[in-house]
């Protein structure tokens, strides 16, 4: 595997809890800087984790929606101008999760406004010119049984319009010329063993997301998932965990953060149990090409994971 | 009882735990200050140590305390527990300067009375409408439409013990050209107000003369100094001017800047106001280090002058 193509995610920055100085993170200085720090670890390409909230409430220095971008750049050309200038060559990636529009007991408040700002989210991905947009299927499943207690009577309605919504979204991206893939996250109503059902009523179009630490938590294997799929792997994500899941934390609103025992669930790559030598391995002799991103996601320190993932990647790709 | 209680408006961002069992078990797994600050009974016990005994909380932590806590009332029995109790909420009245937003602005305003009538609190501080950058300059037909949403708002909280406090931001689209306007044109019986004394002055007022004009309006404050008093309309009224690009900050702890505090508690004793001083700490890249140098000021400086 050619390790200079490997992109890192910006969801190295933990945006939204609590840390000291993370109020650094709100400022556009903040995000040149780590462009640059980011191209002197060796990476040439990045992948933005697409969030509107950062639309409302004046906080557009975080460039992590067409809003922001469009208010401090102008469009995305000038991102992309701004990037190329810190020695970040291109967008590989957009992801998108539905999590803040869970909000309130209306099914068509979350559809209306996940469609709305998935479709932007989509656009802004073709804008940058990245090559996929992955985006988790739902919220939390704790999270939709907070303001859905009847859940189990509502899925069937759920899953239908998720995959119409999907479907919808299958259709732009095919005619913008991005891949649209669908994550996998232990925590979705669709993760673990609960992709397959779902994933087969999908358009063919929409491609599978390997996230490796995702699949360990759900105790998936994560060759015999590539294995299982390897003719639709859309993108593959490599992270890494300690964490199995056996008390179905999965289920509870905060799943990220389980509740009984407090861990941190995804580990800097490298740091975890995840093989990730072994999965880089496994995709080389499958002669896998398509988009490989490092995810660093709740990091207690970005700069040193950006290091420690260099580190890893210099190591398994020796 | 002191004339006055201290207080903090809630500017922790998501803190993802109610109490961390294995701490030092979290603690080792990458041996950094994280785990200082990832639990909300580490958070409350922060503050009450200081001596900080309420909190005012914002209606973003919502999504994030409504599901840890399971209610509005299991996070302030938690909080009391730990010597805290909840004061208030702000509140955004987004649009309300819009007629036809009204029913909206109104129900809205209702439903974050509601939200804390069920924290126990008493106070809704309640920035007037939404920036100025694409909604200003506001005619004088709007300021009346902000006022009478307001007055309608005011209403419904008095109603269940809550008092709103008007609180204007510097970027707002009521700003010093319309701001007394409306405080004038709403219902002195149902709508208060709220100094941010930071705020305010770096939206042009200055400080000591309006809390002298307007002190009997006076529901609570949220106290912070600033170097940036009477900043240009070029930069009020620009696009979300409120996180600089360059991390210059518009607030800074009590102390750290150059309003008038001093003189702001002298006037204080003279008009003998009591009631909830909330501190914030907005822009601090240490919340917890604000909140002892905030301590210590307060002890040292303020408190001396009228407690």
């Amino acid at each position: 595997m050619k390790t200079e193509k490997i992109a890192i995610s910006l969801d190295l920055i933990n945006r939204h809890n609590q840390e000291p100085n993370r109020n650094r993170y709100e400022s556009r200085y903040f995000w040149e800087e780590l462009y640059r720090l980011i191209a002197a670890a060796g990476f040439s390409a990045i992948e933005i984790p697409y969030e509107p909230v950062w639309q409302f409430g004046g906080r557009s220095g975080v460039p992590m929606n067409r809003y922001c971008v469009n208010t401090k750049y102008g469009d995305a050309a000038g991102y992309l101008a701004q990037l190329q200038a810190s020695g970040i060559d291109r967008v590989a990636g957009v992801t998108f999760d539905p999590n803040l529009f869970m909000r309130n007991d209306s099914l068509d408040f979350y559809f209306g406004a996940s469609g709305h700002f998935a479709g932007e989210g989509l656009d802004h991905a073709a804008d940058l010119g990245a090559d996929y947009f992955a985006i988790s299927p739902s919220p939390f499943h704790g999270r939709v049984a907070q303001y859905h207690p009847d859940l189990t009577d509502k899925m069937e309605t759920f899953t239908t319009r998720t995959v119409e919504l999907l479907s919808g979204l299958a259709a732009k991206a095919e005619a913008r010329g991005v891949s649209l893939v669908l994550r996998s996250e232990y925590w979705s109503l669709f993760g673990g063993k609960r992709l397959a059902p779902f994933y087969d009523a999908l358009p063919a179009s929409i491609k599978l997301d390997v996230d490796t630490a995702n699949l360990f938590v759900s105790g998936i294997s994560a060759p015999d998932f590539i294995a299982a799929h390897s003719g639709r792997i859309g993108c593959v994500h490599l992270t890494d965990t300690d964490f199995v899941d056996t008390g179905e934390v999965w289920k509870t609103p905060n799943p990220e953060h389980p509740s009984g025992r407090a861990t941190q669930v995804f580990r800097d790559p490298g740091s975890g149990s995840v093989n990730l030598a072994q999965i880089v391995r496994q995709l080389d002799s499958l002669g896998y090409e398509g988009p490989v991103t490092a995810s660093a996601r709740q990091t207690r320190d970005p700069f040193r994971a950006v290091l420690r993932t260099r580190a890893l990647l210099n190591q398994i790709t020796k | 009882m002191p004339n006055i209680r201290y207080a903090n408006m809630c500017h922790w961002k998501t803190i993802p735990y109610r109490k961390i069992e294995n701490f030092r078990e979290f603690y080792y797994e990458d041996n950094t200050n994280s785990a200082y600050y990832s639990d909300w009974d580490k958070i409350l016990k922060y503050q009450s140590a200081l001596g900080f005994e309420g909190i005012e909380i914002a209606p973003w932590d919502l999504a994030d305390i409504l599901p840890l806590f399971g209610s509005p009332e299991s996070f302030t029995a938690f909080a009391k527990e730990r010597g805290v109790e909840v004061i208030g909420m702000f509140h955004g009245a987004h649009a309300s300067h819009d007629a036809g937003h009204f029913d909206e602005a109104v129900r809205a305003g209702r439903e974050a009375v509601d939200t804390i009538v069920r924290f126990g609190g008493t106070y809704m501080n309640t920035c007037p409408t939404q920036n100025y950058f694409g909604t200003g300059p506001l005619s004088r037909e709007e300021v009346q439409q902000c006022a009478k949403v307001m007055n309608e708002i005011g209403r419904y909280a008095t109603d269940r013990g809550v008092k709103i406090g008007l609180h204007n931001e510097f970027f707002c689209a009521i700003n010093l050209s319309n701001h007394r306007e409306l405080i004038e044109s709403t219902d002195p019986k149902l709508v208060h107000y709220c100094i941010d004394t930071a705020q305010i002055s770096i939206m042009g007022e200055d400080l000591l003369t309006f809390y002298n004009d307007y002190h009997d309006r006076i529901s609570t404050f949220h106290l912070k100094d600033t170097a940036s008093s009477k900043l240009p309309d070029s930069v009020r009224f620009s696009q979300d001017p409120e996180i600089t690009d360059d991390g210059t900050r518009w607030f800074w702890e009590p102390g750290m800047g150059e309003l008038d505090l001093k003189g702001l508690y002298s006037l204080l004793k003279q008009h003998g106001f009591k009631g909830w001083m909330s501190i914030e700490y907005d822009g601090s890249p240490d919340l917890l280090a604000s909140m002892a140098l905030t301590r210590y000021f307060l002890d040292n400086e303020l408190r001396p002058i009228y407690d």
